[in-house]
């Protein structure tokens, strides 16, 4: 080791004519490497983990129970009512089809904009991208009804019945962008793991992971001509992501905006729900990370000027968010329209209030606390604040949702939206699946880009 | 230094079948990115063009040392982006709007009123399935431009090598080079500042594949042909049983007919009605009748002279049995209740509704009566074809399967009154259908109306009936019942020259 670095170095302070190192604790390339590996190749994880496992697991097997009840009684088990007929589940699908938006933010946006600070953490962003996606796709797939014909979403010709799906439907639109945007992140996401796949083949002992891996990195040898197709891939796959990953929650978004529900029919909708996305995304991102840096020692890699960062990120996303909730009251008085006028008092005063004022308080007033730099880098605090996050984002589809449509235009038939237990049950087990799978990644996978945080360090060099 | 030892595998070789291993190439190590930069400077310098550098992350600046060509993939992916716009929008273009159906029909319906193609609400499917495309094409395209996954490598049979994807950076030049020379290049090697060189080779003797793998291949195999092998046994037998229907929800709705009286579902086997009286409709309440349900005016909806005493049906004898090629026997007159021998009052009868009744006459009766009302439309001469030849006719005691239609210049039917065609034409008579149905009211006196007017024309020669005026005014036939039915006809001569040649013309209509 040529250089010698201060192990709790803070590398969130700006000095002049200098970057300010990513990787702490003057880690080497194979030191790197060790730190990353060890998670998945040490012979067993931590204690945490494996009660985190148990927990999340157990919610994953309750979460499959309740879809099964729900497949054999029918969509009655939730609470939707009319005029309610969408309340958890598209609630939980928004929520989740967001959270996903960070993960893509980081390994393409940033990415693009050289952002090196992405590498630490754009692995576990885009696994965790993935996993959204898959909460999120399950919501929309069990409410249909006749899951049985789930495949009516999809363009298949039928035999006798000469129907296509509506292409000028959102809800198709949806389908489209989902499913292409699920596909074309695990693309990204695998692509960016098949180098790092190669080294743990390279370290692997058993047989059984030398298979595995070995089967999974298709032969990477580290080859430059190699290298060079797989950098331009990695590139244009990010100008890909970035207009797709914009295009997803706006085609979300027109779910509601190409409705005329009042308090839905607004062009505001897609800026403030990327925006909400990136906001929610990159607080998920933070609570898992926190927890799994500390786990799994991977504090020198993902360091606090990591966190900082996304916290940064954290506070603009959430003034964009407070904005757009000024901007609709103020579009649903300018539009001079009564309905949609109510609709917004509604909100504010109405039978959700609540659900309103928890919104407000964690998505625009707790996150104000990152103007602190005290607090943004304190790693315990900024996961409680974006745990508040997570809760007034879950919150804020609730309110668009279920207060827009229990009193729409029709008064006769506005109803109190009550959620049932197999609501709760379902948005509590979305969770577990949600942490099961990423406590495996974490387990049996690279959570760091180990060839891109290379490529950031400082050059080690051999005398 | 030279290390020539490889890393041990499972292979046996086997002694005196030709060599076991054949040299690939020449790889050097280098202990940092920089050493390897130059190394590749120099290998491309020196002429070398079969060489790679291998790295466990991209190095910046070797493309240009090793002299790489920029990829073409960009343009590759280019190419396809293309082809998703054209699948994109052609999917969509083709599902809603074509209406031809080489092998599934589009759909080519209008919804909302809306064009059948409007090309924004087209655009984020279309962006969807060109983004999707593309990032294929850059995935798969990449793989396959840098020949992976490439399963057998003799490089990854080196030991040293497996350092290059964590902390070595490795140079290796190939055999197949036109400058390769086993000792000069190593030479080369180490004077570029390789801390070591490696031959790498070639197993010759391991190259079969694990007897496991091969079993497990074998067994894989046969196990693929089991799904064609059941679906050429089905195509060749023949089941009575119904098709697979995984989720009949279709087929066990609750349906409710109009009719009804019973339970409707069963819940917990406890039978569920609608409404108390265990019906499935309201019927209208007491002393309501429904919009244009108002058939008091007895004379336009039954041609039954009002005021006079209606004969109780159920006492009507039935009609003898139809003989073939023959006329009916006659009903019972007596039974019969007053016809009306004029319109109702409630008709305009003008030339418009003899046009009327020309339409529909050649809509609903020509097809047994015949287009100038002989009795011979063609569903009735093909009907009569049939009976005759049927077999089952010939040793039949009856062969009544098809009544000849009438005439309407039959003699029992030109002394109808207007009511009694009207009452035919609305229930039917002998096997003739009702058209009560099918017919509006005052679509029938329309009828009614021509078939009397056809009667007028034909009967010109014997002058039984001569229209007084073009246009018969309902006051006119204010004249006792004893009057020639048909008096009243506006039986112009322009109405009964055209009732000769009906079928030409009928289509101006």
């Amino acid at each position: 080791m040529a250089t010698t670095v201060e192990h709790h170095v803070d590398n969130t302070i700006e000095r002049p004519g200098e970057r300010a190192p990513l990787v702490l604790g003057g880690l080497n390339y194979s030191e790197i490497t060790r730190t990353v590996c060890d998670v998945a190749e040490r012979p067993r994880p931590p204690r945490a983990w494996y009660i985190a496992f148990a927990i999340s697991f157990a919610l994953t097997a309750m979460f499959g129970v309740l879809i099964m009840h729900l497949f054999l009684k029918g969509v009655g088990v939730w609470g939707n009512t009319s005029p309610v007929y969408w309340a958890f589940d598209i609630v939980n699908f928004v929520f989740w089809v967001g959270i996903g938006h960070a993960g893509t933010l980081i390994s393409a946006i940033l990415f693009l904009f050289r952002q090196n600070w992405r590498t630490g953490i754009n692995r576990a962003a885009e696994a965790m991208t993935i996993f959204a996606v898959i909460c999120a796709g399950t919501f929309p797939g069990i409410h249909i009804g006749r899951v049985w014909a789930f495949y009516w979403l999809f363009p298949i010709p039928t035999e006798h019945l000469a129907l296509w799906p509506q292409f000028r439907s959102p809800l198709l639109w949806d389908v489209f962008a989902v499913g292409t945007y699920f596909t074309v992140s695990l693309l990204f996401w695998y692509m960016g793991l098949v180098p790092d796949l190669a080294t743990m083949r390279d370290r692997a002992k058993s047989k059984w992971a030398k298979i595995a891996y070995g089967a999974f990195s298709l032969g990477w040898t580290g080859s430059a001509r190699a290298w060079h197709r797989y950098e331009i891939a990695y590139m244009i796959l990010a100008a890909f992501s970035t207009p797709l990953v914009l295009s997803v929650h706006t085609i979300v978004s027109f779910d509601f905006a190409v409705s005329q529900v009042p308090g839905w029919h607004t062009t505001i909708f897609p800026p403030y729900f990327v925006a909400g996305a990136i906001f929610s995304g990159f607080a998920m991102v933070v609570t898992l990370l926190v927890p799994a840096r500390e786990l799994f020692g991977l504090k020198d890699l993902i360091t606090i000027r990591h966190l900082e960062n996304m916290n940064k990120i954290i506070i603009a996303t959430s003034l964009m968010v407070g904005c757009a909730y000024g901007i609709e009251f103020f579009i649903a008085w300018y539009s001079g329209v009564d309905s949609e006028s109510y609709a917004f008092k509604n909100r504010v005063f109405g039978w959700y209030y609540w659900a309103y004022w928890i919104m407000v308080i964690c998505n625009v007033v707790i996150p104000q606390l990152f103007w602190f730099k005290s607090i943004r880098t304190s790693p315990w605090l900024m996961v409680i604040i974006c745990i508040f996050v997570n809760i007034g984002m879950w919150f804020e589809r609730f309110v668009i949702i279920v207060t827009s449509l229990s009193r729409d235009y029709l008064p006769s038939s506005w109803t109190y939206y009550q959620p049932t237990w197999v609501d709760f049950g379902m948005l509590i087990g979305s969770f577990g699946l949600f942490t099961t799978l990423f406590l495996l990644f974490c387990r049996f996978l690279p959570t760091v880009a180990i060839s891109e945080v290379k490529n950031v360090a400082p050059k080690t060099h051999h005398s | 230094m030279v290390a020539t030892q490889t890393h041990g595998h499972h292979s046996k070789p086997h002694a005196g079948h030709g060599p076991e291993s054949e040299l690939v190439g020449l790889l050097a190590e280098f202990e940092d990115q920089d050493a390897l930069i130059d190394a590749c400077e120099q290998a491309r310098l020196s002429g070398y063009k079969k060489f790679d550098a291998y790295s466990p992350f991209p190095v910046h600046g070797i493309d240009q040392a090793m002299g790489t060509r920029r990829t073409m993939l960009p343009f590759f992916v280019l190419a396809i982006a293309f082809g998703g716009v054209a699948l994109g929008v052609g999917m969509q273009w083709y599902a809603n709007i074509a209406s031809f159906s080489p092998i599934f029909p589009g759909y080519d319906f209008i919804i909302s009123g809306k064009p059948l193609w409007s090309l924004p609400a087209n655009i984020p499917v279309s962006f969807e399935v060109i983004v999707l495309s593309s990032a294929f094409a850059t995935f798969f395209g990449m793989w396959f431009l840098n020949r992976l996954p490439r399963l057998a490598n003799p490089l990854h049979r080196i030991e040293r090598f497996k350092r290059a994807t964590d902390d070595r950076f490795f140079l290796m030049i190939e055999k197949n080079d036109k400058q390769f020379s086993a000792e000069q290049t190593l030479d080369q090697m180490q004077q570029w500042g390789a801390s070591a060189v490696e031959p790498v080779k070639l197993d010759l003797t391991d190259h079969k594949i694990p007897l496991s793998l091969r079993r497990a291949g074998l067994v894989l195999g046969l196990l693929l042909l089991v799904p064609p092998a059941m679906i050429y046994r089905a195509q060749h037998a023949t089941n009575p049983a119904p098709r697979l229907h995984f989720m009949p929800d279709m087929d066990w709705q609750y349906r409710f007919g109009a009719q009804n009286v019973g339970p409707i579902w069963y819940d917990n086997r406890e039978p569920k009605y609608f409404f108390q009286d265990k019906t499935v409709m309201r019927l209208p309440p007491e002393g309501t009748i429904g919009r244009g349900a108002l058939t008091t005016d007895i004379e336009l909806f039954r041609g039954i002279k009002a005021g006079t005493k209606i004969p109780d049906p159920t006492l009507v004898p039935q009609p003898a049995p139809a003989v073939a090629g023959q006329a009916p026997a006659a009903p019972v007159l007596p039974l019969e209740p007053e016809w009306v021998t004029a319109f109702p009052a409630a008709l305009t009868v003008d030339q418009s509704m003899v046009e009327r009744g020309r339409d529909r006459f050649n809509i609903y009766c020509t097809v047994c009566h015949g287009y100038a009302g002989d009795g011979n439309g063609l569903v009735n001469e093909r009907a009569l074809e049939l009976a005759i030849s049927s077999p089952i006719q010939k040793g039949a005691t009856s062969n009544a399967v098809w009544t000849k239609a009438k005439s309407l210049y039959d003699p029992t039917v030109t002394i109808q009154p207007v009511g009694r065609i009207f009452d035919t034409i609305t229930h039917g008579r002998s096997t003739m259908g009702p058209y009560g149905s099918q017919i509006s009211t005052r679509d029938r006196w329309a009828i009614v109306l021509y078939v009397k007017s056809l009667q007028a024309a034909r009967a010109k020669e014997p002058p039984l009936v001569t229209p007084a005026v073009p246009v018969a005014t309902p006051a006119a036939d204010a004249a006792p019942a004893k009057d020639a039915p048909g008096s009243s006809i506006p039986a112009s001569d322009e109405t009964a020259n055209k009732s000769d040649s009906p079928a030409t013309d009928s289509k101006g209509n």
